[in-house]
């Protein structure tokens, strides 16, 4: 394992280190692996967001987290494909049916379930999860569909440097959407009574903050960021039944990689896996898939807290 | 009164295949039987030890995967196959098992889930050792004293002949100190070593368990099927390995057996519902995580119970309604 990370390592330098001729070009393809890793990177961090929130809330791991993204990408296309709705409408038409959609999620399959322990409430999780893409397989049909995305193949072309128009859309949204969350949790009301609902229930409840109105809240707001990822990310991936599982594994390692529980830990930990994965593709491409799941042995391996876990010690 | 009902549970499992006797349900009685087995395998783990493992398709791909490639590369018997597929299992499974002394909860979950990606990324990849994604083809059929056992009739027996080993060895070693050692440990790591388990080893000993009853059921399948590739032993597997030993009754053995053959035959009788028989599947395993949280081993008890006025068997529930969560499943990695 080590020495297949090494190898990977070693490639992507000894590429443009070495080999004086070539050295611009390849110093420029590995700059474009960088933010087109990035750009994976924040939708990881956007998914491991809605991980981490739903833990930090209930302290469960959501395994239909991967739904949480594959349902707003078919909402998608039937507003924009089949509806033919203009893009901010269908786009928040969207969004609109995240937000119905992380409440109707938290009634089925968590409030019943809110006071048993840890492994019925997961598995309920997984029967969603596959209650979800069976039904999405009924309405939408099994063929992989192609999510019309803003800026078709578009690129920028800086000196060289291309970089797709997609993946700065990616990155600047995930930005200005961190940003916003700051604010909500650290300068509103209902941030920090979400944020002491995820703290402690038994102390928010005695300060009168309803918790399990908040506990729906928290659900909502994760579907709403899966939304905004899947809107995102919809247009560079075949929309299918089956697209949320594997973006939806590696953000939780990410989240995990970070530093579990810590949303600091999950956007860099999204980051991290992205620009690993982007550069170990590019020359190991047959395991690229697994790249995550390597980081994230040695990681717990060696540094069981997470690689940013001291750091970022205090709980969001 | 229990052997009476294990008496006539056996004698059910016996008439079963004159009963419905196509090979497409001979079929679903093979893999119901192999699934129980692996199941088993989990409850050694998760049930007793109470270490959340999702490799259970990974180590049953591991033991399939030997099994076939000593068998058709190396023209060697299924005799052979076999204890060779337990083995390299287990193996992989004390390996495994060394992050457990670590990791818990959510963290073991995880490494779990990446083990057994990389092994499906490596049987998938590894086109000289594995064949790739094409798979292997033309494993043959085991022969007992002569006889081919090469229909799914005869090879439900001869499942059905490892099943009722193997759940009997799990009987014997939950009932013994090791499993006393694997509840202690699930039940309170601390006290456990504090009354002198060796809490690593018993670990280990936990994960070796359930590996080699996945190899071993690994094997089964692949001389079952004729025919393996990468796709069968998926983490989507292992989730419904996980499903079936939670719906049955985690830490029971006939809970578990109960659960696998559930989770088997479910599809079929839901096939009048056409394309929407998985969905209503899905909601099937929610509703009954909402209205059975003890599975549904833990509803037989409970209505046992009401008529006869004492529990069959002492089944520790998984986790006590009530209870605050244990402490290991939200604080993760310890020191």
């Amino acid at each position: 394992m080590d020495c297949f990370l090494s190898v990977v390592y070693c490639n992507g330098f000894r590429q443009w280190t070495t080999d004086n001729g070539q050295r611009s070009v390849d110093f420029i393809t590995f700059l474009q692996l960088i933010i087109s890793g990035l750009a994976m990177g924040a939708i990881y961090a956007l998914v491991a967001l809605g991980f981490v929130l739903i833990y930090n809330a209930v302290g469960i791991v959501n395994f239909a987290q991967g739904e949480f993204i594959m349902i707003p990408a078919f909402f998608g296309i039937t507003a924009l494909v089949t509806w033919y709705l203009p893009v901010p409408v269908a786009y928040s038409l969207v969004l609109a049916a995240m937000v119905v959609f992380g409440l109707v999620f938290e009634l089925i399959a968590y409030y019943p379930l809110r006071n048993r322990p840890f492994l019925p409430v997961v598995i309920s999780t997984i029967g969603a999860s596959i209650l979800l893409k069976n039904l999405a397989q009924n309405i939408w049909g099994a063929i992989p569909l192609r999510f019309p995305g803003l800026f078709e193949t578009g690129t920028l072309n800086l000196g060289g440097l291309r970089i797709g128009l997609q993946h700065l859309l990616i990155l600047g949204v995930t930005l200005i959407l961190l940003i916003l969350q700051y604010l909500l949790f650290e300068k509103t009301l209902l941030g920090k009574k979400m944020q002491a609902t995820a703290q402690d229930k038994q102390t928010a409840r005695l300060m009168g903050i309803p918790i399990n109105k908040m506990i729906a809240l928290t659900f909502i707001y994760s579907a709403l960021l899966g939304g905004v990822a899947a809107l995102l990310v919809a247009p560079i991936l075949n929309v299918t039944k089956d697209m949320g599982g594997p973006i939806a594994l590696k953000a939780f390692s990410s989240s995990i990689i970070g530093g579990f529980g810590s949303i600091p830990g999950a956007i860099l930990g999204g980051l991290f896996v992205g620009v690993i994965e982007a550069i170990a593709g590019k020359y190991y491409s047959a395991y690229t898939d697994g790249v995550a799941f390597f980081v994230l042995i040695a990681v717990l391996l060696f540094r069981p807290q997470g690689i940013f876990g001291e750091r970022i010690a205090e709980k969001a | 009164m229990k052997f009476i009902l294990i008496f006539l549970i056996l004698a059910f499992a016996i008439v079963a295949p004159l009963i419905w006797t196509t090979d497409y349900w001979h079929h679903l009685m093979v893999l119901a039987a192999i699934y129980a087995i692996v199941a088993l395998g989990l409850n050694f783990t998760l049930g007793l030890t109470g270490q959340l493992s999702l490799a259970q398709a990974a180590f049953w791909g591991i033991g399939a995967y030997t099994s076939a490639l000593l068998t058709v590369r190396h023209e060697l018997s299924f005799w052979i196959g076999l204890p060779a597929a337990a083995a390299v299992s287990a193996l992989f499974g004390i390996l495994l098992g060394f992050p457990s002394f670590k990791l818990s909860g959510h963290y073991l979950a995880m490494t779990t889930i990446g083990f057994g990606i990389i092994v499906r990324l490596v049987l998938q990849n590894e086109t000289d050792l594995t064949g790739g994604a094409d798979g292997i083809a033309g494993i043959p059929a085991p022969t007992l004293l002569g006889f081919d056992i090469d229909d799914n009739r005869k090879f439900y027996y001869f499942a059905l002949g490892f099943l009722i080993l193997l759940s009997i060895v799990a009987l014997r070693v939950q009932h013994s100190r090791a499993g006393r050692a694997f509840q202690a440990i699930r039940e309170n790591e601390m006290a456990a070593s504090a009354t002198g388990v060796n809490i690593n080893r018993y670990k280990l000993i936990a994960f070796m368990f359930s590996a080699l009853y996945a190899g071993i059921a690994g094997s089964l399948y692949a001389h079952s099927a004729g025919y393996i590739s990468p796709d069968t032993f998926s983490f989507d597997q292992s989730v419904i390995f996980l499903v079936m030993l939670v719906l049955g009754g985690s830490g029971s053995v006939y809970g578990t057996l109960l659960g696998a053959i559930l989770i088997t035959f479910l599809p079929e009788w839901l096939r009048f519902l056409k394309s929407y028989y998985m969905a209503v599947y899905g909601a099937g395993v929610l509703l009954m995580m909402i209205f059975l949280p003890t599975g549904m081993w833990g509803l037989l008890e409970m209505i046992h119970e009401r008529i006869i006025g004492k529990p069959v068997e002492v089944i520790p529930p998984l986790d006590r309604p009530g209870e605050p969560r244990k402490a290991e499943l939200s604080v993760g990695a310890k020191k």
